[in-house]
């Protein structure tokens, strides 16, 4: 049973600042995914809490005991890797077992009962090079989990597998990790598997943690729009806007009509504003009418079970909007208008990018 | 008219030391003209090697290909009228974006104006006017890729093919990207085959998809028709995230139809009426089929099938409820959020005409009802 | 293009053969002369049938060098020997040396890391007549001249930086996260290094092996100027083949095979090593 806390650790290579000034803390058991685009930092974290390389600043505690300048093994910490980095020259048994200090017959019962959790049984005897990369996944996971560490550092392990594998896993994963009491620190670049997965989210743009909270809440409440560009395939419909506020009531002209957006918080119009609003969130028909945006359709493409229309607004702006398949969807072509609810409105500082409005509840790191 | 025949073709790689591959059996596709077609399939299923066989990079082993009328399977590539997008997108190092972009319309002696306009217009497209006098070396891997989608598309070709043409772009932009490359392609009327492993990306581009596996063509039909219509037990299990629900039944005869019985927890009333001859001989001559259900059409909450509660994930705009039923483990899809956490027991509807029913060699026997 | 005419394949088998003949026509004609006598060697027009004598090699094996003009002691079994001891120690040494600093250099960036790489491969650029000179002036301070000592360590100006640069691209070529999956398994570095990098890099420094232990073994220069004669490796002890009434082609030949012989078998054993697996496969990709 060991927290691991990472204290406004920072890192520095050249110019560029993969890490500044990073603050988080993982429960024993807690299943906590670093999501991000790439080259925002990262795998850089990862390798900083094994101890790959040292934090120019800040520290890093497991169990309350600070590993900076520890050396990876003495840590206490299992790492997956993205390239799952098996030993070629050991079979699948000696590559699980070299995590173990342990006799013999322990060592046999250990890596047959972490195998057959991962159902690798019948490949143990089998050279890295002989497996599928769906059996060299669970081979590098096995080994990660077969010494009970206190910290598990998972980089992307989903990231070579098939699709339908990575189904599988993603279901399976967090079970299995909840069976012990390791605090889990999973780095994903894919939005889905880190929602599937993490108990909270740390959302790291540029070096920094953005925001950190429940997949549900970072979802409903990006704190920025920079977060809410990240959650959503496809992904989140933007528009400038200067939104004035009318009985307690915002309302912005978008691509020509007046949409309300919700209450407003104060009596203060928020100025030059992003909207955001989700492809999911919005409503198509043929049918004009009051706080309906006219558009024209571009094309259609399927997705996800879901019909995705490219939309081109009356002022150019190109949308998206995600629609059930059994909707009406109309042709390529045709002419349509937009509508959404307005509480499905998000409005986002023009300058700052931050987001504002009276659902706003910031959680920062 | 069809655009692009392949017939009866077959690829055998032999090297020596090994046995021979055979990567492509007996493949046999009609293209329309103005058509997008995904090859579909998992790595080695043969996709790549049919995209090179009609570009010219591989002979055929047996088997003609002919594009608009022209037998084109002994000729260079260079003579096909192919135009291609390469996967490890094949860049020319020492010229800069721009120049890639106009290599093969400048070599066909286009004047100046026309391909500085061409250029610009497909650059936009592909959103890549401001790195246009950079050098490949200078740009991202996805900016890379969109060029070399650029350099593939403004060329005039009968033919477009495309290897794996947005595996590396950003997902913000790839979704608005698959829209107008699509609306481009239709505006224009070219034909294009593209190769991918991802089935959104085939569903979001194609008219039409071929699945391949083992280097047999298991079904070309469009997307509706491959989800609602799988040809046999691959196509229904490959095709749809998250993958059909499949599972064991028992056949026996009921009144005035069958009954499907999966254990002793579910079973499954099939009217006879429903079914024409072939499939209700078919049923009545095994006693055990595979029955499949997407994850999409089981409700949550209602119905008679009780699961234990694996997993319970939200992912923003859907649920994936996973349950487990005796060790029987059935996924069901639903837009909004599920109450429900790990543990709980909840129910879930199964409604038989939503079932894909197969025989024990995988072949179809009854399609779900659409709905 | 797999489907080629049948004409292109004659050609092809044509053209191999040619090439082979090329190069093994000297090795050929060298095995057939060491069974021959000078005078059987010197006839013209040459013939490829004779009968075969093992004079040549009982001269090498017992000594006795008859010539026209008598007999002569020659020592070239001492040599052979001297060659393989002298060859052996240095890559043995060189590995020993090279294949640590090799894995430092692929692994560690450290100030002036590149420049000293550099300059051990630069030893490779300098002609060994340049470095001789002083070399010789210093052994004889040092008292290094005509010792097995001295000329093994002249020898790791050859094999030190041949080991050193082809080892540390096999170990660059080792994801440093097999090291670092390792480590974390509760493995120290030490253990890392000898259980992980040296078995991966094994192909690659046996390949390095091999190598510098055919530039050492074919080494003239050194050893003329550094040894006396019980010191020579085959290369000078050659030279005492050519005698006063004329070169002994016959012994001449039947040296060069015996000298040959070892570094032949080396390379056979050698072989399935450096050809496997590379590739394999650990590591996506």
């Amino acid at each position: 049973m060991a927290r691991l806390e990472i204290n406004a650790v920072s890192k520095a290579f050249g110019a560029a600042r993969p890490a500044d000034g990073l603050s988080l803390a993982v429960e024993p058991g807690e299943i906590v995914a670093v999501f991000g685009p790439s080259g925002s930092g990262k795998t850089v974290l990862l390798r900083m809490i094994a101890g790959m390389f040292e934090p120019d600043d800040g520290d890093i505690l497991v169990g309350g005991r600070s590993v900076v300048g520890a050396p990876p093994e003495r840590r206490g910490i299992g790492m997956a890797f993205q390239n799952f980095a098996l030993f070629p020259h050991m079979t699948a048994r000696d590559n699980i077992a070299s995590g173990l200090r342990a006799s013999g017959s322990e060592v046999a019962s250990r890596v047959a009962a972490i195998s057959k959790l991962l159902k690798i049984e019948h490949v143990l005897g089998h050279a890295p090079r002989e497996l599928s990369n769906g059996q060299k996944q669970r081979t590098a996971l096995a080994r990660a989990l077969i010494g009970n560490p206190d910290v598990l550092l998972l980089d992307d392990p989903l990231r070579n597998v098939d699709a339908k594998l990575r189904y599988e896993m993603r279901l399976e994963l967090p079970n299995l990790l909840r069976r012990g009491t390791a605090a889990v620190l999973y780095v994903t670049q894919d939005y889905r598997e880190a929602m599937a997965i993490a108990d909270r989210l740390a959302v790291l743009i540029d070096g920094r943690f953005a925001q950190v909270a429940t997949p549900a809440d970072i979802y409903a409440q990006p704190a920025s729009v920079a977060i809410a560009r990240l959650f959503g395939d496809p992904t989140i419909n933007l528009a400038e806007v200067s939104p004035v506020a009318e009985h307690g009531m915002l309302s912005a002209m978008v691509a020509g009509a007046r949409m309300r957006l919700g209450a407003a918080d104060g009596a203060a119009s928020p100025g030059s504003c992003w909207l955001g609003v989700r492809p999911e969130d919005l409503a198509v028909s043929s049918a004009s009418g009051d706080g309906a945006i006219p558009a024209r359709i571009l094309a259609i493409t399927p997705m996800h079970e879901k019909a995705v229309l490219l939309l081109r607004l009356a002022d150019g702006t190109e949308w998206l909007a995600a629609l059930p398949p059994d909707a009406p969807q109309g042709a390529a072509d045709d002419s349509v208008f937009v509508r959404f609810a307005s509480d499905a409105a998000m409005l986002f500082d023009r300058a700052t990018g931050l987001r504002i409005g009276p659902t706003h509840r910031l959680k920062a790191a | 008219m069809d655009m692009l025949e392949l017939r009866g073709i077959d690829k055998v790689y032999r090297s020596r030391g090994n046995a021979p591959v055979h990567a492509v059996r007996a493949l046999d596709m009609a293209v329309e003209k103005g058509e997008i077609v995904a090859l579909l399939g998992s790595s080695g299923c043969g996709k790549t090697s049919t995209l090179r066989m009609i570009a010219g990079f591989e002979d055929v082993s047996a088997g003609s290909i002919a594009l608009g009328g022209r037998r084109i399977h002994e000729l260079p590539p260079a003579r096909r009228k192919v135009a291609m997008a390469f996967e490890g997108y094949s860049l020319y190092p020492p010229l800069t974006v721009r120049e890639n972009i106009a290599f093969a319309l400048k070599s066909a002696q286009l004047p100046r104006a026309e391909v500085t306009r061409r250029v610009d217009e497909i650059a936009r497209l592909v959103e890549i006017e401001d790195i246009l006098d950079s050098y490949p070396r200078a740009i991202s891997g996805g900016q890379q890729q969109r060029v070399s989608l650029a350099r593939a598309l403004v060329r005039d070709a009968d033919l477009y093919l495309l290897d794996e043409p947005m595996g590396q772009l950003e997902p913000q932009l790839r979704a608005v990207l698959r829209g107008r490359i699509k609306s481009l392609l239709a505006e224009r009327g070219m034909t294009a085959i593209f190769v991918t492993h991802d089935q959104t990306e085939a569903s979001a581009l194609a008219d039409r998809i071929a699945v391949m596996e083992g280097g047999v063509l298991q079904q070309f039909a469009s997307e509706k028709e491959l989800k609602g219509r799988p040809a046999n037990l691959f196509v229904a299990s490959f095709i749809g995230e998250p993958p059909m629900n499949l599972l064991d039944a028992g056949v026996t005869r009921s009144d005035g139809g069958f009954r499907l019985s999966v254990g002793t927890d579910m079973a499954f009333d099939v009217n006879g009426a429903g079914l024409d001859s072939e499939a209700a001989s078919a049923l009545a001559g095994t006693p055990q089929v595979r029955i499949g259900i997407r994850p999409q059409k089981i409700a949550v909450g209602t119905g008679d099938v009780r699961v234990k509660v694996v997993s319970n994930q939200w992912l923003g705009d859907q649920s994936h409820v996973a349950g487990d039923c005796n060790g029987r483990m059935l996924i069901a899809v639903t837009p909004g959020r599920v109450a429900a956490r790990p543990g709980d027991i909840v129910p879930f509807a199964l409604e038989p005409r939503h079932l894909h029913i197969f025989g024990n060699d995988g072949t179809c026997i009854r399609h779900a009802e659409v709905s | 293009m797999e489907h080629s005419s049948l004409a292109g394949r004659i050609f092809r088998g044509v053209a191999l053969t040619l090439i082979l003949i090329f190069f093994m026509f000297p090795i050929v004609w060298i095995f057939l002369m060491s069974f021959q006598t000078n005078e059987q060697i010197l006839r013209i027009p040459p013939r490829i049938l004779f009968e075969p004598t093992f004079a040549n090699y009982e001269a090498l094996i017992s000594g006795q060098l008859r010539t026209a003009a008598g007999n002569l002691q020659i020592s070239f079994m001492r040599n052979l020997f001297n060659s393989v001891v002298l060859s052996s120690a240095a890559v043995l040494l060189a590995l020993l040396l090279g294949v640590p600093a090799a894995y430092a250099f692929a692994r560690f960036k450290f100030r002036l890391g590149e420049s000293i790489a550099f300059t051990l491969l630069s030893f490779r650029f300098a002609p060994p007549l340049l470095v001789l000179l002083p070399l010789s002036l210093y052994y004889q301070e040092l008292g290094l001249n005509d010792t097995y000592f001295g000329i093994v360590w002249v020898y790791q100006l050859i094999a030190l930086p041949l080991i050193l640069w082809i080892v540390r691209g096999y170990f660059e070529d080792i994801s440093p996260d097999i090291e670092h999956a390792y480590r974390l398994a509760g493995h120290s570095w030490r253990e890392a290094f000898t259980r992980i990098a040296v078995p991966l890099a094994g192909p690659g420094i046996a390949a390095a092996g091999l190598l510098s232990f055919i530039f050492c073994w074919n080494n003239f220069v050194f050893a003329l100027i550094l040894a006396s004669a019980d010191k020579q490796p085959v290369t000078v002890g050659a030279l005492a083949f050519v005698t006063a009434s004329g070169i002994q082609y016959g012994q001449i030949a039947a040296a060069i095979v015996l000298s040959v012989t070892p570094t032949l078998l080396l390379a056979l054993y050698a072989q399935r090593y450096l050809v496997e697996g590379l590739s394999l496969g650990a590591v996506k990709g």
